[in-house]
């Protein structure tokens, strides 16, 4: 029982008096009697299957996810996503392309070379082609189960935790949050903390950071941590326009390094002379300021959110993300999407290592740290299917455009050493309550 | 003071568009339990059956449930209404007259008034464990006299 | 320069904080529109977990928009 307060007899009875003057009378609603009471308590079904797919093939990923929702009345909400992630294709291994045909192992391989007793699998690519490893193949699946109630009128509680599995990589999460709404429940202050811890046994082991790729020196399992804060105030500004504001900080701690990456060592005409395995610092910290607006404009909505983002390793980001979802008739909807973003390099990414300089502590050219610019264009039609069902589906287009692509060094003319990447992403889902 | 009544009086008269608001004075002598609800306001869709349960049980008593829609738009109570039938009175101020008038500073929230017309207490939202309480309290107020 | 940005934060934060408690908001009976799913902050947490997945495995950059839930050895 919630803030039952005393409330003042002299009050409340001018305010039962000025009710009385408005001499009117109640409307009765008629009584459906054979009705039984019912409780709203409903369960909500989600089973989505994304499909993406990037060009040149590339990464292909089949994606279901099955998620249950379960109201327990009053507010108190259990929640469970199951995810099964089937990645295949070909990833960049870092190197960059040359006029030569260049071999690699794959990561999975004792050794670099054929030797008796070791596993040995080498992959060739053709010049001018971007050295991807083509046996890529992984399966990940995860877990995610969040709870959360009300304390007291003005509170809410929120906990919850996420597993996933991949044959090289293990995750464990667990975070917690408070939500305060006051001024009328027209603003509401969160806090919240996060914990990741991550174990990562890379196939075929992983390699020492930073250490020459002919070696094929490797280590035995590591580990990363991220632990995270969040603070954050939503607030509504009119009948149709709501708010928030979100700070995040995190800081990732041990194994940051893809024990999958490599950079070119060139020479100073730009012949690759050796690889070497990348190497990044072991600590990260991120932080980023997220705002976003839900504004309704009649039956359609704007969803229209701006993030900047920043991190110890240089990185700064802008993303623009904006979703118009249009009612067409009671029963179908549509939500065109829109999204920009770009970033800038991490400090100790570079496009491969020149031979002739010293050799830097840090190194990547994992292309996701690379200066990039990116834009998505789709939409997803929705229409309900019977009573408390819905459809939808989700049709984007992803494309990525990095900043540096080319060289100066002779060997290197006419090479696009960090092509655009082009990905397509197909989302089919379907909604049910009861 | 008198003059702030009369205008209120007067706007929400003409407001209420055919006269379907609160007559307490009307009611003198039972116990009102005045709950103020929306059709998008989750906990009210809780509170439905329970207010069912208390008309049906304690009518004869001298209880009276009024609820007080506060839905802008009539369409949106008329839709809720189907599927949650109420067997209790149904008010409609669709300018909020009322809930500016009572105080109520979230939804829902109630109002148990004795026999004499005193509010006796104002409960904020509902929730299923409220109600063994809410209930004794109106069975307390019944048998007051 | 974090320093920098964490005082913009905490400035922006009680801009905003403030500026609720005194004029902007509703009254509790005219929610209908806010009360709206489509008008919920995450009205679709699937799409929403999808494309953080994706572009936290392809960008620099993630989350923000709440916790994130779990990192993934992506390539």
């Amino acid at each position: 029982m919630q803030l039952k307060r005393p409330v003042s007899q002299l009050h409340l009875g001018l305010m039962a008096a000025s009710c009385a003057l408005l001499s009117s009378t109640a409307r009765a609603q008629t009584a459906d009697a054979n009705q039984p009471p019912q409780i709203d308590q409903p369960l909500q079904i989600d089973a989505d299957l994304l499909y993406y797919k990037e060009n040149a093939g590339r990464v292909q990923t089949i994606e279901p996810i099955v998620s249950l929702k379960k109201d327990f009345g009053d507010q108190r909400v259990l929640d469970g996503t199951f995810t099964l992630d089937s990645l295949s294709g070909a990833t960049p291994n870092g190197a960059i392309p040359a006029h030569q045909p260049q071999t690699f192992a794959s990561p999975s391989s004792s050794s670099l070379t054929p030797k008796p007793g070791a596993k040995t699998t080498l992959y060739t690519i053709a010049p001018g082609d971007l050295p991807q490893d083509p046996h890529f193949k992984e399966r990940r699946v995860a877990g995610d189960l969040d709870w959360s109630q009300p304390l007291g009128l003005d509170n809410t509680l929120s906990y919850g935790g996420h597993l996933s599995t991949e044959h090289d990589f293990d995750s464990v999460a667990a975070h917690a949050g408070l939500s305060h709404d006051f001024n009328e429940k027209n603003t509401t202050l969160s806090a919240g903390v996060s914990e990741e811890y991550d174990r990562i046994h890379a196939h075929g082991g992983n390699p020492v950071p930073g250490s020459d790729y002919a070696l094929y020196e490797k280590e035995p399992n590591q580990t990363k941590t991220v632990a995270g804060g969040l603070i954050g105030v939503t607030q509504v500004l009119s009948r149709n326009w709501l708010t928030e504001l979100n700070y995040t900080y995190d800081r990732s701690q041990g194994y940051l390094t893809d024990p999958y990456r490599i950079l070119s060592v060139v020479d100073a005409t730009g012949l690759v002379a050796s690889y070497r395995y990348e190497n990044r610092p072991d600590t990260r910290a991120r932080q980023s300021l997220y705002w976003v607006n839900k504004v309704a404009l009649g039956s359609t909505v704007l969803d229209l959110s701006y993030r900047r983002g920043k991190d110890s390793w240089d990185v700064g980001s802008d993303t623009v993300d904006a979703r118009l979802r249009i009612d067409l008739g009671h029963r179908v909807y549509l939500e065109p999407h829109a999204r920009w973003y770009r970033q800038s390099a991490a400090d100790f990414y570079s496009l491969y290592l020149s031979e002739t300089g010293p050799a830097p502590v840090f190194m990547s050219a994992d292309p996701r740290l690379a200066a990039f610019s990116a834009t998505t264009f789709g939409a997803k039609l929705g229409m309900t299917a019977g009573r408390n069902g819905e459809f939808s589906l989700r049709l984007e287009q992803y494309q990525q455009r990095p900043t540096e692509q080319s060289s100066s060094l002779t060997a290197l003319q006419g090479l696009n050493l960090n092509p655009n990447l082009k990905a397509t992403i197909v989302q089919l889902s379907y909604h049910l309550e009861y | 003071m008198l003059l702030s009544l009369l205008l209120l009086a007067s706007r929400s008269a003409l407001a209420a568009n055919g006269g379907q608001l609160l007559d307490l004075a009307a009611l003198k002598g039972q116990v009102v339990y005045v709950d103020f609800w929306a059709s998008w306001c989750a906990p009210c869709r809780e509170s439905f059956p329970w207010m069912n349960r208390m008309q049906d049980e304690l009518g004869r008593d001298g209880l009276v449930i009024i609820a007080v829609n506060v839905d802008h738009d009539h369409s949106d109570a008329e839709h809720f209404l189907r599927e949650h039938p109420a067997r209790f009175r149904v008010v409609f101020d669709p300018d909020g007259v009322l809930p500016g008038q009572f105080g109520v500073r979230g939804m829902p929230t109630s109002f148990l008034i004795d026999r004499d017309g005193r509010v006796q207490s104002r409960h904020a939202g509902f929730r299923l464990t409220d109600r063994d309480p809410l209930t004794q309290q109106i069975r307390v107020l019944l048998h007051a006299h | 320069m974090r320093i920098r940005t964490v005082n913009c934060i905490a400035i922006l934060l009680g801009v905003l904080v403030i500026g609720g408690c005194s004029t902007l908001g509703v009254k509790p009976w005219q929610r209908e529109i806010l009360a709206r799913p489509q008008m919920a902050l995450n009205a679709e947490p699937i799409d929403a977990a999808i494309d953080d997945h994706i572009y936290f495995s392809k960008e620099a950059a993630s989350g923000g928009r709440s916790f994130g839930g779990g990192g993934c050895g992506c390539n």
